[in-house]
């Protein structure tokens, strides 16, 4: 009973980790294959993952002529918001030697004791020859032919190429101005690592390339059979002048892609019935060495014809704009006065060449002057291609009265290949004051092309300057001759300022003037000695000590006695033995008689033991 | 006998002056009468006899600009910059012979610290470093030789010597921020053509166009060896299609 009690408490533990660790959503399975089509002989990859749950390893329905062989399998446990998925994912090299097309049958999982059915596959299987022929041969995909079979790939594009596309439009020719949108991929191998080394730009000058998305895309796509991992950029494309040029572009970048040419690795036939020489090469693509190479990745040069804008039907109005454009909102005050000006702001949406665009007109033209003003872009898209454009300027009536005004923007439309003029609805407004008569008309905008403002040189200089030299001082002699000039002037001012500093010190002073002090209680005692003075000579050197000793108590030297002496210095000391000597022949009362060498010597010896150094 | 000596040196003095303001007048002339060939020969010849001067380079380069010789004319209107930096009819003629040589300078990452830097020429930020050192050392010299008593004379010292400080250090940022045009030349021709290696039948790598600003490394035989900032171009080009914008040739 109790070892029941603990088998079923056991799996009850068991099953709230599993519970715990069951996934957050439902189970899932999948069955994938990386290539729709291999040769004859070769390999595709199938994948079965299974997420969300435990299940069984899944058997493959046998299909005639279709070689199966299981390369393992992967688990992969992710948490994301506290919610642990499991997924596990099975293997299979699959291919024939029999071309043909080949069904993959939907497979049967049991995930958690619920059945789960994967979609059914379809795999086909070319002749090998024929296969090879064209460039759809995916030369370099998993399970291809055996070098010795396969050229390898050396071509231009090994290492990846560019496509130019124009979106949203079949035309094969653009117009002058015109800004076409085009889509820009960078086709680069699967298994390659690139590294753009610079910006897309046009190969020739008839073309500019303009607003190119600065986050491009990254998708893996399959092009003629081969997989490759495409970088798209969105842009604007446009030509200055009319004839036919090739539009090709180009990018820099570091490309290291799967040497194929390289010598394939021996492997050893263990026997058995799956052991066919195709599945080596899902291995030998691995084993293969990289190379890398800088290499500047074009687009086919792919010829446009650039269009002149038609003369016939050209509105007075137009000034440059090709696109397609509407009026979206428009401001005009009600009331005006003649010659006050006020403010209109009005935003035309659409797409093409916001860049080139002018304010629209205001009409009637000839009862308003109007001046420039402000504008800005919204772009609607990465290329800035389309999107509004918000326009501020000033006008000024020059008619009184009341009067319909409407604003109006001409634009040649490139899908309809003809002019167009949008207004917005007329708006009824009164105009306060008299006509103005003064000012000259607003003239007519022209029929003919609009005129490009041609800046001109500003005038000549007429003085003539001094001569000077192009070479800058720094680099000539004299500029390091000017720094070492600048050292030596700040060297000397420290020099003197240490000097300057040194002789004011009155601590220095007073060293001085007590070392004088010394000097002439000395040479005042030698001539006491010189003449038998023996009071004279005691006196004397008693107040050379008594300045040595001033100085070193920061006392006056007169102030200093010898019961001061004695308790503060020891009985053994040379300075204490001279006081004690000069206080018995003070005391003795002897003027006059021999100064003894020894007194000389203790004299001597006292007083260098008060010297600056020994303190 | 001195008097005369100095009598004649003056007259010396004054003719060469009057002979360069003559023909520099002569070259004008010519410009207004539309012989922009005659007036770039006059102007030519009167920068080697009389040296470099601004108005010469300036009116040079507008020549030049007439005959639709872009790059001879940017590297005219460069090497007036150098002396004029904050000319506005200069920068404004420059400015338009790029504009039509299509030769753009590359836009700094700071347009305000560009101008700044650009503010004065690389002459004027080494003066403006020397002056401050000379103006240190003076200032170390005399208050190592005169003691300032008051405060506030101390404090006036030491306002001037951070200033001074200031002045240099802000003068070397810029020389050094703008080391590299001391390498600076411009293309002068049209088919200038930057070759592999310094032969003439070497592999052609690409054209420049003309008025491009390109940096000057070694020289081998006739060629420069020459970078193109923001093209990836690099490789040789022919001395005679390019021209450094200090030039060695003229008096300095």
């Amino acid at each position: 009973m109790m070892l029941r009690d603990c088998v079923n408490a056991f799996m009850a533990v068991t099953m709230i980790f599993l519970c715990s660790i069951s996934p957050g959503r439902a189970a899932e399975v999948e069955a994938q294959l990386d290539r729709d089509s291999v040769p004859a002989g070769n390999g595709a990859i199938l994948t079965l993952r299974i997420s969300g749950g435990h299940a069984e390893p899944p058997e493959i329905p046998a299909v005639e002529n279709l070689i199966v062989q299981s390369r393992g399998q992967s688990q992969q446990v992710r948490m994301i918001n506290g919610q642990t998925t499991v997924s596990v994912a099975y293997t299979y090299a699959v291919g024939s030697h029999t071309p043909g097309v080949y069904q993959i049958p939907a497979v049967d999982i049991v995930v958690d004791g619920k059945k789960f059915t994967t979609q059914a596959l379809q795999l086909k299987v070319l002749d090998s020859g024929a296969a090879q022929a064209p460039p759809a041969a995916a030369p370099n995909a998993p399970g291809a032919q055996p070098a010795a079979e396969e050229p390898p790939d050396t071509g231009e594009k090994r290492f990846g190429f560019l496509t130019v596309e124009v979106v949203g439009s079949d035309r094969k020719h653009v117009y002058v101005g015109e800004i076409a949108p085009v889509r820009i991929r960078a086709w680069l191998p699967a298994d390659s690592r690139a590294n753009l080394r610079s910006g897309i730009q046009p190969e020739g000058k008839a073309f500019t390339l303009h607003n190119v998305s600065g986050q491009p895309q990254q998708t893996q796509e399959i092009r003629d059979g081969k997989r490759y991992l495409v970088v798209t950029w969105f842009g604007g494309m446009s030509a200055t002048k009319a004839g036919k040029y090739p539009a090709s572009l180009s990018v820099d970048a570091t490309v290291a892609v799967r040497d194929t040419s390289a010598p394939k690795p021996q492997r050893r036939r263990m026997g058995g019935p799956f052991d066919d020489p195709f599945f080596d090469n899902v291995f030998d693509q691995m084993d293969t060495p990289m190379i890398q190479k800088d290499v500047t990745l074009k687009s086919d040069d792919q010829e446009i014809e650039v269009r002149p804008l038609p003369t016939d039907g050209r509105p007075p109005g137009f000034t440059g704009a090709v696109g397609d454009f509407k009026f979206d909102a428009s401001e005009i005050p009600n009331d005006w006065k003649t010659g006050e000006p006020q403010q209109i702001t009005t935003r035309l949406t659409g797409s093409g060449n916001f860049a080139l665009m002018k304010a629209p007109e205001l009409t009637p033209a000839d009862s308003w002057k109007t001046y420039a003003g402000k504008d800005e872009f919204t772009a609607g898209d990465n290329a800035s291609f389309s999107g509004s454009k918000v326009f501020q300027f000033s006008a000024v009536p020059r008619m009184g009265g009341k009067q319909e005004v409407a604003l109006a923007f001409s634009y040649f439309d490139p899908a309809t290949e003809a002019y167009k003029t949008t207004s917005t609805p007329p708006k009824t407004i009164q105009v306060a004051g008299a006509d103005i008569v003064d000012v000259e008309p607003v003239a007519a905008p022209a029929t003919k092309e609009p005129e490009k403002k041609v800046a001109t040189l500003v005038a000549q200089h007429v003085a003539i300057s001094p001569a000077a030299s192009l070479v800058p001082l720094i680099a000539r002699p004299a500029f390091a001759e000017m720094l070492v000039t600048a050292a030596v002037l700040g060297a000397f001012g420290v020099i003197f300022w240490r000097v300057r500093t040194r002789r004011d010190d009155p601590r220095r002073r007073a060293r001085a003037a007590t070392e004088k002090a010394v000097h002439e209680a000395r040479e005042s005692a030698g001539q006491c000695a010189a003449a038998r003075d023996v009071t004279g000579y005691f006196a004397a050197a008693r107040l050379a000590l008594q300045h040595r000793l001033g100085a070193l108590w920061s006392q006056p030297a007169q102030a200093i006695t010898s019961a001061e002496v004695h308790a503060r210095i020891s009985e053994d000391s040379p300075v204490a033995r001279f006081f004690h000597e000069a206080d018995r022949h003070e005391y003795s009362r002897e003027a006059q008689g021999e100064i003894l060498p020894q007194w000389q010597a203790l004299l001597d010896e006292a007083l260098a033991s008060l010297t600056p150094s020994t303190r | 006998m001195n008097r005369n000596f100095l009598i004649g040196l003056l007259y010396l003095f004054l003719g060469t002056a009057f002979a360069g303001a003559s023909a520099f007048d002569e070259a004008n002339q010519q410009f207004k009468a539309g012989d922009y060939g005659g007036a770039v020969a006059t102007y030519e010849k009167l920068l080697s006899t009389e040296g470099p001067r601004a108005a010469v380079f300036y009116n040079l380069g507008n020549s030049y600009q007439q005959l639709k010789q872009y790059g001879p004319a940017i590297l005219a209107y460069e090497r007036a910059r150098l002396l004029t930096p904050r000319d506005p009819d200069l920068l404004a003629n420059l400015a338009l012979s790029r504009k039509a040589a299509t030769a753009f300078e590359d836009a700094g990452l700071h347009p305000q610290m560009e101008a700044a830097l650009n503010y004065l020429s690389r002459n004027e930020w080494s003066w403006l470093i020397a002056g401050g050192a000379l103006f240190l050392g003076t200032l170390a010299l005399f208050c190592g030789l005169v003691r300032l008593p008051k405060r506030g004379q101390r404090q006036c010292a030491a306002a001037s010597a951070c200033l001074a400080g200031l002045a240099i250090a802000a003068g070397a940022t810029a020389l050094y921020l703008r080391r590299a045009e001391a390498s600076r030349g411009i293309i002068l021709s049209e088919n200038a053509t930057v070759r592999l290696s310094p032969f003439d039948q070497a592999e052609a790598l690409g054209t420049p166009g003309p008025g491009r600003s390109v940096h000057l490394g070694a020289q081998n035989g006739g060629f420069y060896y020459i970078e193109v900032p923001s093209a990836n171009l690099h490789g040789w080009l022919a001395s005679k299609d390019v021209a450094p914008i200090t030039p060695e040739s003229l008096p300095k």
